[in-house]
């Protein structure tokens, strides 16, 4: 409280200088996002059994110059009188979020404070901000970046990672290195190489066996030319304890490894791409202790599933998550990491051909599968080698075909099928595997210039888990300001009868400009919502949620 | 309560002052779809209008905003009017956008802000996003895409492009 009053005084101090104030505040740029609920007991999704009925996330971002070299950003955050259900509890109240100070020229990007970096694909390292999933890992220290010239560039950083308005005990150190190799004359071609570290120090664990510090390194290569691309990372993790039943042992203690392939191929009309990855033992916190936890706070590094991240809701209900952990659960559930790949195709039918039409049409493939990885495992001992090639247990699989088609200038058709296995047992650490079908089919109507009609109507089947889903969707837009909507999903062939419900939603929306205004009452299904490839769980709820978008520039 | 009072006024001053103001895309470094490094600056066109559409692989209206401009972008063409696609996929889905650009026989110009740091720097807090910039002047910005709403778009470029001629 003490620092965050000096801080108000010397913003006092600084605006009471009045040629700095008014470049300042001539130059300020602002946003704000609010998002509220208050929650109801429902018969069918249970009572509300927490604090505060009324929640409420609110984002204040501030941003000025002072001339081309000097940079300010200021995020409030207020919490009140709690956030929103499943946020992690380190969300609370209001306060300074982040801050910071940023001197820029041609060859230096010098940052002090708050800084959101990453470093290649960001498997070695990534801070951002996702606030539907209250992830803001941004470090706080100095983010120094120096461009040599237009070949070579150099990114250092030092500090301590965000957790909620609290920081990490453990330490980052980073470095980053990129070479430009394209040829200048031939703009055709280009090959990018790059380099990286990453340092994690944590003094709150430790043992005999391992340092206070866990060193990552990598190495990667990206190359492009007009119709064919490629790209290859390599990562190597230094030992690490594994976590087990939420504490470290000295006989316990592993190295990691990530290895990342992906390739394409590009020609007008038609698109390939394939991607390759391996991950070991990967995953990295900036505190030991935060492992696994259910907020996501505390990561260092970022390792997406890589899936396609679908649009529609029943293909949201099975959603993988990837694997890149050491986990001894008991000698019928051992992982040690994850390998697999996707595919994703992308072409045009051409208009005025015999399927194209008028129109043309577009269609998108994707597949995808995932497995455990290969080896010999010895529970008892904690014990492990493994293979590079080869593949363990399936987790996952998944094949998507999306067509989509413009049949008139009023009337357009999406149609989606999607094929998955879950393996929960082995992702969730929970029972069974679900095989199941997903069917969508949508169908915008555009009754006049800013007046449509929306609807999607949605199947998934399974013998599996709790059976089939039905859900459909409809959305109005009566003018370019505002839109309706009504939506269900329905578990209807749930075998517990009272869990056969009906997540309803109705709601709308007003946006002008950069205002956006939403208001949503209705059921909000359990379990897992992932957004960007990270989940969370979130519990039943039912309520009244309403937002508010705004930013002044 | 009294630093509640300091950080309201704070608020209130820095809100009423900022309205008015004109305000510029910033300088920042962001990569082409191959990985290079560019400044944000060297993506202005420089006879015309910029239209920087800030969209990502799996957001459907962003991509159904894209293929309704994409539909008739000849026309736009005439008034010297550039559209600069910003891709905010990260890892995840980045890989996905040369691919999906190519099925789509997408012309327009697409940048890779794969950390948004782009989009942080505007401000923007939700996707799909237009902005309009005469010079490095912004003169237009607007939140998400609802069918039809290209046609607004382009009787704002074709105003501002008179003007201008």
């Amino acid at each position: 409280m003490k620092r965050e009053k000096i801080f108000y005084l010397l913003i006092l101090i600084f605006f009471n200088n009045s040629s700095l104030n008014s470049q300042i505040l001539n130059n300020l740029r602002s946003s704000y996002e609010s998002y509220s609920a208050y929650y109801i007991d429902d018969s069918k999704t249970g009572d509300f059994n927490y604090e505060d009925r009324f929640r409420s996330n609110n984002y204040l971002n501030l941003k000025s110059n002072i001339g081309a070299s000097w940079n300010f950003e200021l995020q409030i955050e207020s919490y009140l009188p709690s956030s929103l259900l499943n946020y992690s509890p380190d969300f609370k109240n209001t306060g300074i979020s982040t801050f910071n100070l940023e001197y820029i020229n041609d060859k230096i990007n010098l940052k002090l404070g708050n800084f959101y970096e990453q470093f290649g694909s960001g498997m070695i390292l990534r801070s951002w901000e996702d606030k539907d999933l209250g992830i803001n890992n941004s470090i706080r220290g100095l983010n120094f970046k120096y461009r040599l010239n237009d070949k070579i560039s150099l990114t250092s950083l030092f500090g301590q990672q965000k957790k909620g308005f609290k920081y990490s005990k453990g330490f980052i150190v980073g470095l980053d290195t990129e070479f430009d190799f394209s040829n200048e004359t031939n703009e055709n071609y280009t090959f990018i190489a790059g380099l990286s570290f990453v340092g994690r120090n944590d003094d709150q664990t430790s043992g005999t066996t391992y340092h206070n510090t866990t060193n990552l390194y990598s190495a990667r290569i990206d190359f492009s030319s007009l119709s064919f691309y490629s790209n290859i990372e390599i990562i190597n993790k230094s030992k690490d304890p594994v976590m087990q039943f939420g504490d470290f042992y000295d006989d316990f203690v592993e190295e990691g490894a990530a290895f990342f392939f992906n390739s394409g191929f590009i020609k007008n009309g038609i698109g390939v791409d394939f991607t390759f990855r391996r991950l070991e033992n990967m995953a990295l916190f900036s505190e030991r202790n935060a492992f696994g936890n259910s907020y996501n706070q505390s990561i260092v590094n970022y390792l997406p599933a890589l899936t396609k991240q679908h649009d529609y809701s029943l293909a949201n209900i099975y959603v993988y998550q990837s694997q890149p952990n050491v986990s001894f659960v008991d000698p019928n559930l051992i992982k040690t990491g994850e390998t697999g790949m996707q595919l994703d195709i992308y072409y045009f039918l051409k208009e005025k051909s015999f399927f194209g039409g008028q129109y043309g049409m577009n269609l998108a493939l994707n597949a995808s599968i995932w497995n455990n990885l290969d080896g010999n495992f010895d529970f008892v001992n904690k014990n492990y080698t493994t293979n590079f090639f080869g593949n363990g247990e399936k987790y996952f699989s998944e094949i998507s075909l999306e067509i989509r088609k413009k049949w008139s200038s009023k009337l357009d058709n999406i149609i989606f099928y999607l094929n998955q296995f879950y393996n929960k047992k082995y992702i969730e650490e929970k029972f069974g595997k679900i095989n199941s079908n997903i069917f969508v089919i949508e169908t915008t109507y555009k009754l006049n210039k800013n007046k449509s009609l929306k609807l999607e109507l949605q199947h998934l089947s399974t013998k599996d888990d709790n059976k089939n889903w039905s859900a459909f969707g409809l959305e109005y837009n009566l003018s370019s300001a505002i839109s309706l909507y009504v939506s269900d999903l329905y578990n209807y062939q749930n075998p517990k009868q009272d869990k056969k419900i009906h997540y309803y939603n109705v709601g709308g929306s007003y946006s002008k400009g950069i205002n956006r205004y939403t208001v949503n009452y209705g059921r909000q299904r359990g379990g897992l919502v992932c957004t960007g490839g990270i989940c969370r769980y979130v519990p039943e709820s039912t309520g009244l949620s309403f937002s508010i978008t705004t930013s002044f520039f | 309560m009294n630093l509640n009072h300091i950080k309201l006024t704070i608020i209130i001053v820095f809100f009423t002052q900022s309205i008015l103001s004109q305000k510029n895309i910033p300088s920042i470094y962001i990569k082409t779809i191959e990985g290079k490094s560019i400044n944000s600056i060297s993506t202005l066109n420089k006879n015309g209008l910029t239209i920087y559409s800030f969209w990502a692989t799996w957001c459907v209206p962003c991509i159904n905003e894209l293929d309704a401009i994409h539909n008739e972008f000849d026309k736009w063409k005439e008034h010297n009017v550039k559209l600069v696609a910003v891709s905010t996929d990260d890892a995840r889905t980045k890989r996905r956008v040369r691919p999906l650009i190519m099925g789509k026989k997408w012309n327009f110009e697409v940048l890779i802000d794969e950390n948004q740091n782009f989009k942080r720097s505007l401000n923007i807090n939700g996707i799909p996003y237009t902005i309009v910039t005469d010079g490095k002047k912004i003169i237009y910005r607007k939140i998400g895409y609802k069918p039809g709403e290209e046609k607004d778009l382009y009787e704002f470029v074709l105003k501002n492009s008179i003007d201008k001629n």
